[in-house]
């Protein structure tokens, strides 16, 4: 039954990859300028390249057929060239990627440690002056416009006191060999003798910016688990067990918990989406170099063959990671199994 | 007067009563509805209110701050910009093209949503099953995405946004009108109309949109948040509303140089945007917690 439900799944991705891809190639006609400079990233492309270059396209055969070479560039790596670099899309987008799923992944992380215990106090206490204390900080996290917040904390810890730098991943002073990409490990596993305090002067780098990153989905979250949780709570199983003799504590643990919890996992890739969109804008104001100022510049520059790239690795990623939640929710939860 | 009451009747008041009874007890809520109000009235006011043209630039009064400070001046309560503009008359602008431009942008999606979702709700099987993919697809593409994406294709300007959130906007009534429906469509009085002979339009229209038109206003309150939030982002990269532009979030970003200077010229608009956000919010919750309510009782 389980492999029918993951081979339904697996269809579904594999037509869901399929429409990406037609929705990226057919930007490249929909794109301002050159067909033939969109799909290569090519600048100044002379006559005689010109020809050769429509024959590998095959920009004189059927859109049918233009799609599937797009399709076998795609699958190859040999995307087209950045406008602004005349580097290959792929490489830079490996590249500037890590950061961006450090950050997110930091901030995400917080947001459940953070959120989930306040949504759970919240719904044990609910309508006293806790519950309303931690509701109304969410509903103003919630309504805060991201980029606003984000300079008001700059202002205050960074220009007024001083004590956290506004911008990048690390100080120039430090020089860290990058093998994952991702910023805290590879300060770990290097062997540098300065280690510790590169380590340190990156934890005060990711610090705002995770905050700020932080502050939507934890708002979220303690919405949701509030909401969840006390759906749970009025449920009769709940009664039964207080009925049957169980304290308060073991009742939220054994019956609470585990109920209340399982759709939060399924909400955690729902957010993914927002989760990005928040961190590229986030990226630009601490001019963190991750994919969101990299898409940004791109379209300040009108570099399309970037924004094609950047397109299809970040829309997969998010469709992959909805994806994988869906599937463990539906591995966590029997009720939501509808084989 | 109190009506004369001759023998017992039971009184029963209607579901809408009802839910403004709810909705009017929680005094946040309402009082967020009083602020959408007022803001949507300077919304479509606001060319007869400014006391100065948003426009205009008067290079003898940069920077001046808001009235409350010393070197204020009380024809500038909240004091200029760094081109002499009066930023009050901007904020006041910037209302009708942040929140009404939101509105008109939720109310566009809306319609389209109800209508694909009316198409997707009341028909099964193959055709419906692809349909939902693809709104699964647009649901995963995030916002600000689809927005560079539209921007490169149309060029920048906060017309070429609008298009964007609308666009991303949808998936999410589609799926909740979607759903809305297939609920109706489970319940007995649903059953007895189709005895009764009532078409699938019939059905649809005297039937299940009467009993689902509260879902739709919570659907509009979420979305108007999140639709006000990104016109103000969108602008603030200066992908959306471009710079002489009066639009609450491009403002901040015009002003951003002079934010050591004069900080106001920062916080005023942002504040803009919360409050109206935090309205938004409020309404919406506010809702949801007078439905719950009235179906509990």
């Amino acid at each position: 039954m389980m492999f029918h439900y993951l081979l339904r799944r697996l269809f579904l991705l594999s037509f869901v990859f399929v429409a990406l891809t037609v929705f990226a190639f057919s930007l490249g006609y929909l794109f301002p300028g050159d067909v033939l400079g969109n799909f290569t990233g090519l600048r100044n492309i002379s006559p005689a390249e010109e020809i050769v270059l429509r024959q590998q396209l095959g920009l004189d055969q059927s859109y049918w057929q233009q799609y599937i070479y797009f399709n076998q560039r795609i699958l190859d790596g040999n995307w087209a060239l950045s406008f602004s670099s005349q580097q290959n899309v792929l490489d830079e987008i490996i590249n500037v990627m890590p950061a961006t799923l450090e950050l997110a992944s930091y901030a995400l992380l917080l947001s459940l440690i953070v959120g989930i215990p306040l949504g759970i106090v919240a719904a044990v206490r609910k309508d006293k002056w806790l519950d309303k204390l931690i509701s109304g900080f969410a509903l103003v996290g919630y309504s805060i416009p991201i980029f606003w917040w984000a300079l008001l904390l700059i202002m205050v810890f960074s220009l007024t006191l001083g004590w956290l730098p506004t911008s990048g991943r690390l100080s120039v002073l430090y020089e860290i060999p990058a093998h994952s990409g991702f910023m805290l490990p590879d300060i770990l596993l290097s062997n540098v003798p300065y280690r510790e305090e590169a380590l340190f002067d990156a934890i005060r780098h990711l610090l705002l910016p995770s905050l700020v990153l932080a502050t939507y989905p934890t708002t979220v979250m303690i919405r949701f688990t509030r909401e969840s949780m006390l759906d749970v709570l009025e449920q009769n199983y709940i009664k039964t067990a207080r009925a049957k003799g169980l304290t308060r504590l073991q009742v939220l643990y054994t019956h609470g918990l585990r109920n209340a919890l399982l759709p939060v996992t399924r909400q955690v890739g729902l957010q993914f989406s927002t989760l990005i969109t928040l961190a590229m804008i986030t990226e630009v104001i601490f001019s963190w170099p991750g994919i969101g100022r990299w898409l940004i510049d791109s379209i300040y520059q009108r570099n399309f063959p970037a924004i094609q790239g950047g397109l299809l690795v970040v829309s997969s990623l998010v469709i992959a990671v909805n994806m994988f939640t869906e599937i463990l929710h539906t591995l966590l939860n029997p009720l939501a199994r509808k084989f | 007067m109190k009506k004369l009451r001759l023998y017992y009747e039971e009184h029963n008041k209607g579901p809408f009563k009802l839910l403004w009874k709810h909705f009017t007890q929680q005094h946040f809520a309402f009082f967020g509805f009083i602020t959408l109000l007022l803001l949507l009235l300077l919304a479509v006011l606001t060319p007869f209110l400014t006391p100065h043209d948003p426009y205009l630039q008067n290079s003898q009064l940069l920077l001046v701050p808001p009235s409350w400070q010393n070197s204020g001046l009380v024809s500038y309560p909240l004091g200029t910009d760094d081109l002499g503009r009066d930023l009050m008359s901007r904020l006041m602008l910037g209302t009708s093209y942040t929140f009404g431009l939101a509105i008109l942008a939720v109310l566009g999606s809306l319609i389209v949503g109800v209508i694909l979702g009316a198409l997707s709700g009341m028909s099964k099987g193959v055709k419906s099953s692809i349909f939902n993919h693809l709104l699964d697809l647009a649901l995963t593409i995030p916002s600000l995405l689809l927005a560079i994406v539209i921007v490169a294709v149309l060029g920048p300007g906060l017309m070429n946004t609008i298009w964007a959130i609308m666009l991303a906007l949808l998936p999410q009534f589609v799926h909740g009108v979607r759903n809305a429906i297939q609920q109706q469509l489970k319940q007995d009085y649903v059953t007895a109309y189709r005895l009764d002979g009532a078409s699938q339009r019939q059905l649809l229209l005297f039937v299940i949109f009467p009993n689902i038109w509260e879902q739709l206003v919570l659907m509009f309150t979420m979305a108007l948040s999140t639709a006000v939030l990104d016109i103000a982002a969108l602008g603030f990269l200066s992908i959306g509303a471009q710079s002489p532009t009066a639009e609450w979030g491009s403002m901040i970003a015009d002003s951003l140089d002079s934010i050591y200077l004069a900080p106001w010229t920062v916080a005023l608009p942002g504040l803009m945007i919360f409050v109206t956000v935090l309205a938004v919010n409020l309404v919406g919750d506010g809702i949801r917690v007078a439905m719950k309510k009235r179906r509990e009782n």
